[in-house]
């Protein structure tokens, strides 16, 4: 093994640790959210799975954004690194998006009682997620590490373009899916400790994108130097 | 109040296993 694939093999170990630190960060979300949250008067225990959904579909949008804007930056300079971190965050996104079309009708069915409706809220947020497993297909059908950079930069942006038109969506919209309730002009409209509550799995959502991206990137660089290593032997 | 403490449930060990889950694969998976 050359210096530099033990240097990230190294890397690789440390992130590792940075993944599971953030994974009990989110264990103390479950543990704050789930024994030391008041319970809502109308909508009982079910309305504590806005705890973890909202938090999911911000780190969502993040990872999203994230591929947007590495996938412009990888336009103008060209360098493979941006792509590769896209790549990543797409891939972190799209578990996060997941754990949004999970939560979201396990809440819907007990509120509104159904599991889904075409609402544009929720239709949009699948689309997003279908156009991101796309992207994640697409990167494996083409093997040229550019061409596949360039094709993967425009879906990139084309994914980042939803996402503030997701969040506007309530507003514009008639929907079902509830206002937002802290991301508006007149401020956060959240009891004190439920506020504490969203406010903590927003930051342990956010660590766990990092924890998990950086990761992901770590081992996709270790994957392209071995891979350069078994092509000059 | 309603009692729907099965969906929260639900929904909170779906997001474990799925989070979890993710973190094991990256874990498992050959760079």
């Amino acid at each position: 093994m050359t210096g530099t694939a033990e240097v990230l093999a190294s890397r690789l170990r440390l992130t590792r640790w940075g993944v599971v630190a953030a994974l009990a960060l989110l264990a103390a979300v479950y543990v704050r959210a789930l024994e030391f949250t008041p319970l809502e008067a109308t909508q009982g225990a079910a309305q504590k799975i806005f705890y973890i959904h909202v938090p999911s579909a911000w780190t969502a949008f993040l990872a999203y954004g994230v591929v947007g804007v590495c996938s412009v930056l990888y336009l103008f300079l060209k360098d493979l690194r941006l792509d590769r971190f896209a790549a990543c965050s797409a891939e972190v996104g799209t578990v996060f998006c997941t754990g949004v079309l999970i939560s979201g009708p396990i809440w819907g069915k007990p509120i509104w009682g159904t599991w889904w409706t075409w609402d544009f809220r929720l239709s949009s947020t699948l689309f997003l997620w279908f156009l991101f497993v796309g992207y994640i297909v697409l990167r494996g059908a083409v093997t040229e590490p550019r061409q596949r950079a360039r094709f993967s930069a425009v879906l990139g942006i084309l994914g980042m373009l939803l996402v503030p038109f997701i969040h506007v969506s309530v507003t514009l919209f008639r929907t079902l899916h509830p206002q937002p309730v802290v991301l508006k002009p007149e401020g956060p409209s959240l009891p004190g400790s439920m506020l504490v509550t969203l406010l903590f799995s927003f930051l342990a959502f956010t660590l766990m994108y990092v924890g998990f991206v950086v990761h992901r990137y770590t081992l996709a660089k270790l994957a392209e130097v071995r891979e350069a290593e078994a092509g000059d032997a | 109040m309603p009692d729907n403490a099965g969906y929260m449930w639900a929904a909170y060990i779906a997001l474990g296993v799925l989070y979890a889950g993710y973190a094991l694969y990256l874990f498992r998976r050959k760079a």
